[in-house]
């Protein structure tokens, strides 16, 4: 070939020669004969670039033939996807690889020529400066994906997820012995028998084709976005998995040994084409490969998150045992930004599952009870509470048991109660909202620990912020500030204190002391002094008693059973009910007139007032075949022993001769009904039952109404607390009455502010707010005492 | 049918034997303590005047000791003696 480079050389030598090194020329991918004599030297190579460029030449050809030849076939396998199984599809995907491999190969003879004849030389040449093979993979990669069908991600979705399946049975199966055994018959990797599994070769077949697209650079861009999308599948079903389990174990650290070992060691081999050994890969791939897990190890804490924020209102009910949970989220918050996700969800669960009329408000108080806790751990700075309890607050209010509930839990003696245990450990002081600004004396003091609100935190809110956060750490005060009043949960003590006063039989006081000094720390001594009042009275009590039992002329005319008599402070105890005035058996009463006798000359210039319904009776009833030893309240022993002068009695004469409606006897005569005592025998007649009926019927009515009767009596001997607010706000009804007698007719807003003026003025006025006022006002329409038209209060003419 | 009372607890609240309810120094019940006591009753007992107006014991004692010249009842200005 030496006379190639003589100038007189002849163009159809030129042309054999090129046709036999480049077939690709003619459309052929092989020299049709093998002749060493016209295989091209680097000598001829570089004396030819020298005159033209043969990679104007030679490339396009190539492009045209992968463009007509190799990407079709390549893509041939990948349509009608429907059609294609699993197992159908890993096969399409390998072969396609294979070919797509060898066609490629066939090429490189052709490329290695192209590379030996050197760079062009013409810089404006766009072949010139370039790597051959780079271009060359560059031009697969560019002609397979600009030809790339609609539905080709099945394909590889097969072969891929077919591969992990495989990939994570071995894992599992090299940690976990016992689940292989032969309880599965068909393998859980390939679908396939245990006996003809095909795992191994579906692994060694995997790399194979892996390694081909790598050699070939098609791996990122032909597989990434399905590959990251399948172990993203993958993530979040292993996360759903385990966030199903119990939340007292923390899971973050098994998920992330997880991720490294199962996904990462996958990726790792696929990117090296099996060698599971991260050392024999390149600096880059290395690279990719971080990046990938970094990607991944956030998409994990993300999904991980999602999860737990999905079951928080579990974990937040389940608080004390959910506390690994609880750490976990609090971890992965920091690392992920879904605060807002969590405060949204965990609101709309609330809402849903806690805030509505089927939950009693005692479970209500321990949801919002847990909810402290948990999100005081979730979120010390106590940002997340605020945000997520405002709910709660709100509906809190709207309940009116609330109160007696939250302290009837603070009183509760038995272990389960959350706030009589917060009690008991004590506390500072609570600080109403109210009190004005936290001192500047403690913000200075902590300076150096300052932390910025979180980035959700509400401006608006930003005042209260540091004393939320001192807020946070008291459970009591915050249920007590869901009123922003202390004034109604002393008020509600009170009457839960009265009635424990009064149903308890001996003169003891210590466990009532006990909670009071408690309550004392936490609402200061002013506000409970009245409580402290009450309770010396029960304890004077016994002392004025022990003196009168000792009064002489009490003792020579005593009667054949004892009394004592609990004595009040009127003005310090909360309102008494008092609709009716029990008059008592005869000899009762005086009884009792002896007593306030005795007392009288015991107390110069004091009397006593009875409160007949109240107090407690011992008595021991015999009938022919029973003998009953009771302790019951005075109307029920009033009732009973009227029984014992007649056997008969119709409700209205009973009514007529203790002053009580007939009403409220219909309930207190179930008692004795309910006892087998008495016998309804016709409408509203009722006699007594001298021996117990045999009938079985009757047993269970019997055991009905006891029930019944049970529920009744726990009924409160105080005036509830929006009778006694009612009874305060009557102080304004003669200046009501004086503003329109004068004025004759006046809008609510100038009732208001007049009042404001006249009669709220001075220690203990009593505050009085608009919508109170107004439904005072519409009560008092209600019951005919005003008018009311086109927004003007009036008074009815007379 | 034989019916047995063991045992009667009554619940009664006491009160003074006063013409008036309110201490007409202090305004408040006389049921109730002067402004300066915190236990009504025996800490803060009622006294009577020759003039039949009573007071807290203490509201009197004050009011007494306020006074530079004779000692008046802050009712009737009449002298006030104490009922004996």
């Amino acid at each position: 070939m030496d006379n190639l480079s003589n100038s007189s050389t002849n163009s159809s030598t030129l042309e054999k020669w090129l046709e036999y090194n480049f077939p690709i020329l003619i459309n052929k991918i092989k020299p049709d004969v093998q002749n060493d004599d016209m295989e091209a030297t680097e000598e001829n190579f570089k004396m030819l670039s020298l005159s033209f460029c043969l990679q104007s030449l030679v490339i396009p050809k190539i492009e045209k033939y992968m463009r007509i030849i190799i990407a079709p076939k390549f893509w041939s396998k990948f349509v009608n996807v429907s059609e294609i199984d699993e197992k159908q599809g890993f096969q399409n995907f390998t072969t396609s690889v294979n070919e797509l491999y060898t066609d490629s190969s066939k090429l490189l003879p052709m490329l290695k020529k192209l590379e030996l004849a050197g760079s062009c030389k013409d810089e404006y040449c766009m072949y010139s400066q370039v790597n051959i093979l780079d271009y060359f993979k560059l031009i697969i990669r560019g002609t397979l994906l600009s030809q790339i069908p609609l539905y080709h991600t099945t394909i590889i979705e097969h072969f891929y997820k077919t591969a992990f399946n495989v990939f994570c049975n071995i894992e599992a199966s090299s940690t976990t012995e016992d689940l292989h055994n032969n309880s599965t018959i068909l393998c859980e990797g390939c679908k396939q028998e245990q006996s003809n599994c095909q795992c191994q070769i579906i692994v060694d077949v995997f790399h194979e084709t892996n390694k081909k697209l790598i050699q070939l650079g098609l791996l990122e861009r032909l597989v990434g976005s399905i590959l990251t999308s399948l172990i993203h599948i993958r993530i979040e079903s292993h996360v759903h998995r385990v966030c199903n389990r119990t939340f007292d174990s923390s899971q973050l650290e098994p998920l992330e040994c997880w991720l490294e070992t199962v996904v990462m060691n996958w990726l790792i081999r696929i990117y090296s084409g099996g060698s599971s050994r991260s050392m024999s890969l390149d600096y880059k791939v290395r690279n990719a490969i971080n990046t990938f897990k970094q990607k991944l190890s956030y998409f994990l804490y993300e999904t991980y998150t999602r999860e737990r924020i999905d079951q928080l209102f579990n974990i937040v009910i389940e608080y004390p045992d959910s506390r690994a949970a609880v750490d976990d989220l609090r971890i992965c918050l920091e690392r992920t930004d879904l605060r807002k996700y969590l405060i949204r969800t965990l609101q709309e669960a609330l809402k849903t599952r806690l805030l509505h009329p089927g939950v009693s408000t005692p479970d209500i108080l321990t949801a919002y009870i847990a909810a402290i806790k948990a999100l005081r751990q979730l979120d010390p700075t106590g940002m997340l509470l605020e945000t997520i309890t405002e709910p709660i607050k709100v509906y809190l209010r709207r309940r009116e048991d609330t109160v007696r509930c939250v302290v009837s839990g603070l009183l509760d003696e038995s272990s389960t109660s959350d706030l009589a245990d917060e009690l008991a450990r004590g506390g500072e002081s609570i600080q109403l909202d109210v009190d004005g600004g936290a001192s500047p004396q403690e913000d200075k003091e902590d300076w150096e620990n300052w932390q910025p609100d979180p980035v959700d935190a509400d401006p608006t809110e930003f005042m209260s912020t540091t004393r939320g956060r001192r807020r946070v750490s008291d459970i009591i005060s915050m249920l007590v500030n869901v009123y922003g009043s202390q004034d109604l949960f002393v008020n509600e003590y009170r009457t839960l204190l009265a009635d424990r006063l009064l149903s308890q039989l001996n003169y003891q006081t210590d466990r009532e002391i006990r909670h009071l000094e408690l309550l004392k720390r936490r609402f200061g001594e002013h506000q409970l002094h009245h409580c402290e009042v009450m309770i010396k009275d029960i304890y004077d009590s016994k002392r004025i008693d022990g003196n009168v039992q000792l009064d002489k002329k009490y003792n020579s005319e005593k009667a054949n059973f004892s009394t004592s008599a609990l004595i009040l402070s009127a003005q310090f105890w909360p309102p008494f009910k008092e609709e009716w005035k029990l008059e008592l058996p005869v000899y009762v009463q005086e009884q009792l007139d002896k007593y306030v006798k005795a007392f009288e000359a015991l107390k110069g210039n004091r009397t006593l007032c009875w409160k007949p319904h109240l107090g407690n009776v011992n008595l021991d009833i015999e009938t022919r075949d029973r003998k009953l030893n009771l302790n019951i309240s005075p109307i029920h022993a009033t009732l009973i022993l009227h029984f014992q002068d007649k056997n008969e009695w119709n409700l209205d004469e009973l009514s007529e001769l203790m002053h009580v409606p007939t009403t409220v006897l219909r309930r207190k005569i179930g008692y004795w009904v309910s006892q087998a005592l008495l016998v309804e025998t016709s409408r509203d007649t009722f006699s007594l039952q001298e021996e117990i009926a045999t009938n079985n019927s009757r047993n269970i009515q019997t055991t009905i109404v006891t029930d019944m009767i049970d529920d009744e009596e726990v009924e409160s001997a105080m005036a509830s607390a929006s009778d006694q607010r009612e009874e305060e706000l009557q102080v304004f009804w003669s200046y009501i009455v004086g503003m329109l007698t004068n004025l004759d007719s006046m809008p609510l807003d100038r009732i208001h502010q007049m009042l404001k003026m006249f009669a709220s003025q001075g220690s203990g006025a009593v505050e009085c707010g608009l919508p109170e006022l107004r439904l005072f006002l519409d009560n008092k329409v209600r019951q005919h005492q005003l008018l009311f038209s086109s927004g003007l209060y009036k008074l009815p003419k007379p | 049918m034989k019916v047995t009372i063991n045992s009667w607890r009554g619940v009664a609240t006491w009160r003074w034997v006063a013409n008036d309810d309110n201490c007409g120094i202090c305004r408040m019940p006389f049921d109730a303590s002067c402004p300066d006591c915190k236990i009504p009753g025996d800490d803060c007992p009622l006294v009577w005047g020759q003039c039949s107006h009573c007071f807290h014991i203490h509201c009197i004692m004050k009011w007494l000791n306020s006074q530079q010249t004779s000692l008046l009842c802050p009712m009737c200005r009449q002298e006030w003696k104490f009922k004996e």
